[in-house]
């Protein structure tokens, strides 16, 4: 496994949008299978540095400009390695600020785009800085409980179609503003729950197909509401092995499609989350290892 | 990264494609390259814009390359032909990766931005792009937004899901989109569902489940259409307790008038009362639980002799219940029951059949129905999800 995250590093020219979030997978899945030390830490920390821009802001590679979804990769990484102090966190703080609206919500950068994804990156980057107080989180949960759907689910924007990703960002948003209440988790569980395919993965919507990284989404959600144990975990668990590459070691969506750090992570972290022994802990709201969380001192709320 | 299948190549085979990847990358980075030098050295002309095409005809995620388009396209004069130009292209993009998340926002950006823009042409290229996938979320949000930019009627939206469930039943997107679409359709929440023009959503919905009664949803929307939209207080004599379940959850703090509230869920409050204020058996006590934020409020009396009461409602306050639009007359339910009832005669096993038989009773008369409920429980879990325990 640790061969591919390494090979994956080696070509990713035309992936360098989101080099920043690719870091950040790999070192995830390093880190929970305790090989962190493998990676070379100095680098990658002189990467993210060279990546902060005048704004405070981060984006995914150098020339690249910055945006809330490396901007939370970044934080996440420098969490792993113990060294926020490598970067200006005051600056990231206002650029994050800055990026609230007035209705609450969150734009990813200063182009505008709204999407709760943005809400939860926003939350979760501040709640690892530790400085949460700096926006309207009123405001901000007032916004993410107007996307709630008919069916207890969340979408993109007010309106727009539940999704287990967007769920997820919503779930995991809730939890860090302790907000969990304001949902509806048997209704939402049981969409969620409902997720799971005879071939025991998990798609992210009906009617489509299972996924690991939708296995991951729904897995994580269920377990932020507290009915982990509604999906049939063995089986589940199944379907994640049967995406792992015997070759690689690398996961991929599905069994015999091509592996990839994003559906490693997920894969990695899922099992974790179902209860494998050879993983570290990892974090349900953040994909992060639990030790890490705790040396922060962050423990984001679960539903019992 | 979905969906690419892993092939098994020989050697010769994977040193052809490297070279041909090396080739491609080489284009690429020379390409990348060039953008980001003219964008440093502040230079917003068409060549940029043919050079960043160039990369996100293939590359469509590469957020920057799209910022540096809108900072050309705002450096140069506001002209109807280049936004109509800069449209085209993101049709071409949209027409290779329908699911960009970068092509969609700088479609909106742009048709925001146009001196004269054309809504019609954008809800015609939404149609058509969902004739290709109607569950892209991407373009189900585009459409919104212009129909919200241009005033599209609502009912004219409910008339499109129509026609998409009626070409397939198993429409996710089209069902949530009506769920969003009904209430708009009816602001003042009825208190009589006939209002609602309720029959027909029925009517639609039953087709589908008849046509395909494993197809999971028209099952959720029916549930949602059904609602529960129910209050329940509870009164205890003996506990010296009242009980509130709401159908959704509530914000606690505007319950503080009690005196100590134990909060189980955000959906279920439990309030304890002082000694002796309702131990005596001989009194009888009206209970009032206030909904401030609503103005509104639901009485519950404890009669002399009794040791508990309880009061429900179907959801009197629809807008305390956004989400539940629930239906009070008990005819409309008892029709829908025997609707089911007829389709899990056909398809005894069928888990979403059971379960809405089960609620379909819990609503109507919870103690009547008992024994039926139980063992329809009984056989969902038996035959349907033997891992739930
Ligand atoms: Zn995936």
């Amino acid at each position: 496994l640790s061969k591919c995250v390494v090979t994956c590093f080696q070509e990713y020219t035309l992936s360098e949008y989101l080099r920043m979030s690719g870091i950040y997978w790999g070192l995830t899945v390093m880190d929970l299978m305790g090989q962190l030390q493998r990676m070379n830490r100095q680098e990658i920390i002189d990467f993210i540095k060279a990546c902060q821009h005048e704004c405070g802001g981060i984006s995914a590679s150098i020339g690249h400009d910055p945006h809330l979804l490396y901007t939370l990769s970044a934080v996440q990484i420098l969490c792993l390695y113990d060294s926020l102090d490598a970067i200006d966190v005051e600056k990231v703080v206002d650029y994050v600020k800055g990026l609230q609206q007035e209705d609450g919500s969150f734009a990813g950068d200063k182009w505008g785009e709204i999407d709760t994804r943005f809400s939860f990156c926003a939350v979760a980057t501040l709640a690892l800085l530790g400085k949460m107080d700096t926006i309207n989180v009123d405001k901000a949960v007032e916004f993410v409980l107007s996307c709630m759907n008919f069916d207890g689910g969340f979408g993109c924007r007010p309106g727009s179609e539940s999704h287990a990703g967007q769920i997820y960002c919503c779930t995991g948003f809730l939890s860090l503003t302790g907000q969990l209440h304001q949902l509806n988790a048997d209704l939402l569980g049981w969409w969620l729950c409902e997720r799971q395919l005879p071939s025991g993965g998990l798609n992210g919507r009906p009617e489509k197909l299972p996924d690991v990284c939708y296995s991951w989404w729904v897995l994580a959600s269920l377990k932020i509401i507290g009915r982990i144990h509604w999906i049939d975990k063995a089986k589940l668990r199944r379907f994640i092995l049967a995406c792992q590459d015997e070759e690689t070691g690398g996961f991929a969506d599905r069994p015999g499609d091509m592996v990839d750090p994003f559906h490693t992570l997920f894969g990695v972290a899922g099992l974790s989350l179902l209860g494998d022994e050879q993983i570290k802990a990892v974090n349900p709201v953040l994909c992060m290892p639990e030790d890490v969380l705790q040396r922060i001192g962050l423990q984001p709320d679960l539903l019992s | 990264q979905h969906g690419r299948v892993k092939v098994k190549t020989t050697a010769q085979q994977e040193e052809e494609k490297r070279k041909e990847r090396e080739k491609k990358l080489q284009i690429y980075v020379a390409a990348r390259d060039a953008c980001f030098t003219k964008r440093k050295d502040g230079v917003f002309d068409d060549e940029a814009l043919q050079l960043t095409q160039q990369l996100l005809s293939s590359n469509p995620d590469f957020a920057t390359l799209w910022n540096y388009r809108r900072e050309i396209l705002l450096h140069l004069e506001t002209v109807q032909k280049i936004y109509e130009a800069e449209l085209s292209f993101l049709e071409s993009c949209l027409k290779v990766n329908p699911k960009s998340y970068g092509s969609w926002h700088h479609r909106g950006w742009v048709s925001a931005r146009l001196p004269r823009p054309d809504w019609a042409r954008e809800l015609s290229l939404c149609d058509r792009c969902l004739s290709l996938d109607d569950r892209n979320f991407h373009c189900w949000d585009y459409r919104r937004m212009v129909v919200k930019m241009s005033g599209v009627p609502v009912k004219q939206e409910l008339d499109f899901t129509d026609r998409l469930i009626g070409s397939n039943f198993s429409n996710y997107s089209s069902w949530h989109y009506r769920s969003t679409l009904l209430p708009l359709l009816h602001p003042q929440a009825p208190d009589t569902p006939s209002q609602y023009s309720l029959p027909p959503e029925y009517e639609l919905v039953q087709n589908a489940f008849f046509t395909d009664p494993n197809d999971q949803s028209a099952w959720f929307y029916y549930r949602w259409l059904l609602g529960r939209g129910t209050r329940c207080v509870y009164v205890s004599r003996e506990e010296e307790r009242v009980a509130v379940a709401f159908s959704r959850p509530v914000n606690v703090s505007t319950f503080l008038l009690c005196f100590l509230f134990l909060v189980f869920s955000s959906e279920a409050l439990l309030c304890l009362l002082p000694p002796g204020t309702i131990s005596d058996v001989a009194n009888e006590h009206n209970l009032t639980v206030h909904w401030t934020e609503k103005h509104s409020h639901r009485d519950c009396a404890l009669y002399t002799g009794r040791s508990e009461s309880w009061c429900r409602d179907t959801a009197t306050d629809l807008e305390l219940f956004r989400s539940e639009l629930s239906v009070e007359k008990t005819s409309v339910l008892q029709s829908e029951l025997q609707s089911v009832r007829q389709l899990q005669e056909l398809e005894p096993l069928n888990k979403w059949c059971l379960l809405t038989i089960i609620l379909l009773m819990r609503a109507l008369d919870p103690l009547g129905y008992e024994k039926e409920t139980l063992a329809h429980f009984q056989t969902l879990k038996v035959s349907t999800r033997p891992h739930i325990s």
